[in-house]
């Protein structure tokens, strides 16, 4: 009771001692570089992001290398859904052949780091199949998100209640129908949150592809810090930009969560 | 116990043989495996005429030193040894730190919890490509000149630091190695802080109750009550995070730590091998990862058992 009344009052407090610490934390990290003699020079920043030609404004190269990052997140999340679903059903199928094609996938990619399947895909698979290297890098980006979709959508097709699939038999459905009409949408329900989050994972995944020369966010930064050694300043700006695009995923992942977690218990 | 609800559905009367499976689906995707595998097989052998060169490779795997008469090992091996050793330092300072948030996390306390909030959302909101370049450029330039941690090893007797260099790597590499793994470490504290508050959450709130009526405070409540318990429900996620640690070493590589994947690219820039080094490469962090997973599933099953049995209640009551 006592700590509700002085509830109130306090959480002034804590947001100004909030914003005290964030502040301490900002001098330690910018204003402690005085001491070392790092020449901080934010203005030289924003013509990384927009830059004027002769014909008017156009985006400089940190923001389409963000547009490069989303892009490549995008495809990579529509393919790896799909691998998912396929990877997910051929696991619960009654096929042997194919829940072990399935089972060594799954287990292989999530076992490696995304960094060697990346240099695996363009190094190896590269050659072989003449892969250029956006394509090897979205190859490589939806089969490492594909594996843990695919799990993702197991646990969701197998947490379904038992009696669901012998009612649908005893309504005399098929397997496909029963997916469709039964299994599916209620799986959907489950899986929607921890695919969203499974989405911010891609959008972070997705700087990996700077390593094999994919014009990202991460390889742009690195171009003008090699250019103009804005050491921290860039990567701060990187570092920002895609905060921006995950946080914003996050928060409708979690609200996504609060919605779904409701209907479940209605 | 198999997980299988259409195979239950098909065949709920029939016998569950393994034979009796065999459909038209296994024959098509068989033969897409087998014609796959041949099409690779014959683009790499006839139309890329790639020579494969598996012994170059395997002296940078092991070889026998002919001078000293005895097996070396190679740079892989190296890099292998030095991503395992990330990944121990990495893991046992990301525990303490990820125990610290997750504390500030579930603290009364709203300013703490905002605090580790943020902090939590910040680091993990971030691809860690990008915390370990921050890191590495922040914690190689400011820290360890602030502490200045290579200059007191030049005192250090030569047995001392012999088990320094087999805790930590060559010496020379020393500044890099505590970057990366201290840049590591911190992403990977937000994973375990998340795996600890779960695990303080799952704990009956009944237990919290008593130990208050019991007159407990805060620190002594966690320390006697809340983390014995935690310990047991976490260990398994927390070793699997240790896998996790392991892939997420690879990327380290980028600010050239010697770890197995910059071994990697090194012998290729030096050998052109690149099939025979990637597939190297990959197989012995997938052996790695496996030989510890099956580990901790083992555990897993363990602890299972016996947080199920009434021993362990029943020695508690004893005590």
């Amino acid at each position: 009771m006592i700590r509700k009344s002085s509830s109130r009052s306090g959480g002034l407090l804590d947001g100004m001692l909030f914003v005290l610490a964030l502040a301490a934390a900002a001098a330690f990290f910018f204003g402690g570089e005085n001491a070392t003699d790092y020449p901080w020079q934010w203005y030289r920043i924003p013509r990384y992001l927009v830059e004027r030609s002769v014909d008017g404004w156009r985006w400089g190269p940190l923001m389409q290398g963000m547009g490069l990052t989303i892009a490549l997140s995008g495809v990579s999340l529509v393919l790896s859904c799909t691998i998912g679903i396929t990877a997910a059903l051929m696991r619960l199928s009654h096929s042997i052949v194919a829940a072990a094609i399935s089972r060594c996938y799954t287990e292989f990619i999530r076992n490696t780091p995304l960094l060697v399947q990346l240099f695996f895909i363009y190094f190896v698979l590269g050659p072989i199949f003449d892969i250029p290297k956006t394509t090897a890098a979205i190859t490589a980006l939806s089969l490492f998100e594909g594996a843990y979709a695919a799990e993702i959508i197991r646990s969701g097709i197998a947490g379904i209640d038992k009696t669901q699939w012998e009612s649908a038999y005893s309504l005399g459905m098929n397997l496909s129908q029963t997916y469709r009409w039964i299994i599916l949408p209620q799986a959907v329900r489950r899986v929607l949150p921890p695919l969203t989050s499974q989405a911010v994972s891609l959008v972070k995944d997705s700087s990996l592809v700077s390593a094999i020369a994919v014009a990202d966010l991460t390889l742009q930064g690195q171009i003008i810090i090699a250019d103009t050694f804005l050491t921290f300043e860039i990567w701060f700006t990187v570092a920002a930009m895609y905060l921006i695009v995950t946080t914003s995923l996050s928060a409708a992942a979690s609200r996504l969560e609060v919605r779904m977690d409701r209907s479940l218990r209605r | 116990m198999r997980l299988d609800p259409s195979f239950r559905y098909r065949r709920i009367h029939r016998l569950r043989r393994c034979f009796t499976r065999w459909s038209r689906l296994d024959t098509i995707l068989l033969t897409i495996l087998v014609t796959t595998m041949a099409a690779v097989g014959w683009i790499v052998a006839i139309r890329l005429q790639y020579r494969w060169n598996w012994p170059t490779l395997l002296e940078h795997v092991l070889r026998f030193d002919p001078n000293t008469g005895s097996l070396v090992p190679g740079a892989l091996l190296h890099g292998l040894a030095t991503t395992i050793r990330l990944s121990i330092w990495a893991m046992l300072a990301a525990t303490p730190i990820g125990l610290a948030i997750a504390l500030l996390r579930s603290s009364r306390k709203r300013l703490c919890r905002w605090i580790s909030r943020t902090f939590l959302e910040l680091v993990r909101n971030t691809p860690p490509i990008v915390v370990i370049f921050i890191g590495y450029y922040f914690f190689s330039e400011r820290l360890l000149s602030l502490f200045a941690v290579t200059d007191p090893l030049q005192d250090l007797p030569e047995s001392i630091l012999l088990w320094i260099e087999a805790g930590f790597g060559p010496r020379p590499h020393l500044p890099a190695f505590l970057s990366a793994t201290a840049s590591i470490a911190v992403i990977e504290a937000v994973y375990i802080a998340e795996i600890i508050r779960g695990g303080i959450r799952s704990i009956d709130h009944g237990q919290i109750e008593a130990s208050e009526a019991l007159g407990l405070n805060r620190l002594q409540q966690l320390r006697y009550v809340i983390l014995p318990q935690v310990v047991r429900t976490i260990l398994p996620p927390l070793s699997g995070q240790f896998v996790s640690t392991i892939k997420d070493s690879a990327i380290v590589s980028v600010i050239s730590i010697r770890e197995l994947c910059f071994q990697g690219t090194e012998i290729i820039s030096a050998t052109y091998l690149h099939f025979e080094t990637w597939i190297t490469v990959t197989l012995m962090y997938a052996v790695l990862t496996f030989t510890l997973s099956y580990g901790i599933s083992r555990l897993e099953r363990r602890v299972k058992k016996h947080s199920g049995s009434a021993l362990f209640d029943k020695r508690m009551t004893r005590e």
